[in-house]
């Protein structure tokens, strides 16, 4: 009986549709989530490096106070200030978020797992798109839209300029990165996340294939997640704030939440471009080597932050036009040369 | 060496492109981050129990025998600059004469003094000496009034101790407000 209705087509499409749909929910919470693990980690890493302790007082060696944060954030009064345009001032912060999610429905896990009891075969990826990498470039060069309308709603000048520089920084970063993406599928011969990954099994990380494509991925990366030293955004020094200048309450929580998600986005790209996905030893299951993997340089992105000084605008500049984007299209040349 | 930042060599050239002064400062960090802190845990763990010289809350000393080296002369009272001090003298009753003379009423408002330790200084006897005990913080003004009775008990910390260190001590809520018990036997200097 139980074997007819499962073998039953309709039953069978329903099942895919649920799997999807809790996929789905899995991924949106938990990189909902992680940005509170995140702050936790970045504010104790911070704290050592700077020879003191970071939060310490809120739960045993501070573990709660993230959650304290939030709390604090949600009761905080939302102000909206005085001939900001109020429309694009509330909106301006999912535009930021949504994409930063959206990301995530390319990103590989794993490979495939059977769930137990049921004995179905469950991907570790939402979808698997032929031209993946095109899809995640694309989006998350969205969320700049989201930090430039901010800016420009705030009715303010430094939030004005944060968003300025931001989109001037995007534009100048996401050609080099990309470039740096192009090595990649050159080696590989695919566009599809997954099949990058496959590729790379065995050892043949393309980390060892493109050491310049790595290098130009991992700077032109800082500089699209604005992380330091190309935070220019939100130079404190400078700008107050930057683009989030004129944010309190819950929209200020969102735009901090994209960053966080960005991070960790960034993170997952490098290793599944350059790090072999979830390619590891075999005494650990591949996703596990995928998580250890990412966290790995989510804490150099953290410890780098603590360690450089930011770069001047015009020096930014420079470094994206005149050093990454011709090595870049160098860095293409020779893959094209050795590959051919 | 000349000033002129065009003028690299090949050594230069070769730092830059392999990030070697990234990477060194890095490396920097990297030990920091696992060197020993030095955020002092007040209150929840630890208390910097401070040295002798220190002038915190008022105490007043007794003798050998236990009788009280205050003889009431109102020094202290008359040098204090913020007048912060009052002295009621009276007679015992062993019927000796002004040499048994003690102070009947000794109260100090702390919320004016500003421990600049002159009274210290005048007192003849040496009955009267800052002590090292300095959360004073409370909730009510009243018990910024510390009477002649609360300042001859001993103190937390004993004369004997040398002070100039951290030690180990736990933080106690009650209604009268909080307070850092110090554990004297873990001690460990500060850096
Ligand atoms: S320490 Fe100074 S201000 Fe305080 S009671 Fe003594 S003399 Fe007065
Ligand atoms: S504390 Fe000293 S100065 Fe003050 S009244 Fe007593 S003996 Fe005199």
């Amino acid at each position: 009986m139980f074997e007819l209705f499962i073998s039953n087509p309709l039953v069978l499409m329903m099942i895919e549709v649920l799997v999807i749909c809790i996929k789905v929910v899995v991924v949106t919470l938990v990189v909902f989530s992680l940005p509170l693990p995140l702050t936790y980690i970045e504010r104790k890493v911070a704290g050592h490096i700077q020879v003191r302790l970071g939060p310490y007082r809120v739960g045993p060696h501070g573990i709660l106070q993230p959650l304290a944060d939030m709390i604090k954030l949600i009761f905080k009064e939302d102000i909206i200030p005085y001939k900001a345009d109020p429309w694009l001032f509330k909106i301006a912060p999912i535009i930021a978020m949504v994409p930063a999610f959206a990301v995530f429905a390319t990103i590989p896990f794993g490979e495939k797992v059977t769930i137990p009891f049921i004995d179905k075969e469950v991907t570790l990826y939402i979808s698997d798109m032929d031209t993946g990498i095109l899809y995640v470039l694309a989006i998350a060069g969205l969320s700049v839209y989201g930090i430039i309308l901010g800016g420009w709603a705030s009715n303010s000048k430094y939030a004005l300029l944060g968003g300025l520089r931001s989109s001037a920084q995007m534009i100048s970063y996401e050609l080099a990165l990309s470039f740096a993406c192009i090595g990649v599928v050159m080696v590989v011969n695919s566009l599809s996340l997954v099949d990058i990954v496959r590729a790379q099994s065995g050892w043949h990380w393309n980390i060892l294939y493109q050491p310049l494509g790595f290098v130009i991925f991992a700077i032109a990366g800082l500089a699209e997640i604005n992380r330091i030293p190309f935070d220019l955004p939100e130079d404190e020094g400078t700008l107050g704030a930057g683009y989030h200048a004129e944010y309190s309450s819950m929209r200020f929580a969102f735009f901090m939440l994209t960053e966080y998600v960005a991070m960790v986005s960034m993170s997952v790209l490098m290793v599944i471009l350059f790090f072999g996905g979830w390619d590891g030893p075999g005494f650990l299951p591949g996703i596990v080597w995928f998580l250890i993997k990412v966290a790995f340089i989510i804490y150099v992105i953290i410890w780098t932050r603590f360690t450089y000084p930011r770069y001047r605008y015009d020096q930014l500049m420079t470094i994206g036009w005149k050093i990454l984007l011709p090595l870049s299209l160098l860095n293409i040349l020779i893959t094209g040369l050795v590959v051919i | 060496m000349n000033g002129n930042h065009y003028n690299l060599n090949l050594k230069d050239i070769l730092k830059k492109v392999f990030f070697v002064d990234l990477i060194q400062g890095l490396f920097i960090t990297f030990n920091y981050t696992f060197s020993k802190t030095i955020t002092l845990r007040y209150p929840d763990e630890e208390k910097w129990i401070p040295y002798r010289r220190f002038r915190g809350l008022h105490t007043l000393n007794r003798n050998k025998e236990g009788k009280e080296l205050c003889v009431g002369c109102e020094l202290c009272q008359k040098s204090c600059p913020t007048q912060c001090i009052t002295v009621v003298p009276m007679q015992d009753k062993t019927g000796k004469g002004i040499a048994d003379r003690i102070a009947y009423r000794w109260e100090i408002n702390l919320l004016r003094c500003m421990f600049c330790g002159l009274c210290e200084d005048a007192c003849p006897t040496e009955a009267l000496k800052l002590g090292r005990e300095y959360e004073l913080a409370n909730t009510s003004m009243q018990r910024s009034l510390w009477t002649k009775e609360e300042l001859l008990a001993a103190q937390e910390i004993p004369v004997e101790f040398d002070g100039g260190v951290i030690v180990r001590a736990r933080l106690e809520r009650d209604d009268k407000g909080l307070k850092v018990i110090p554990d004297m036997s873990v001690q460990k200097r500060w850096w």
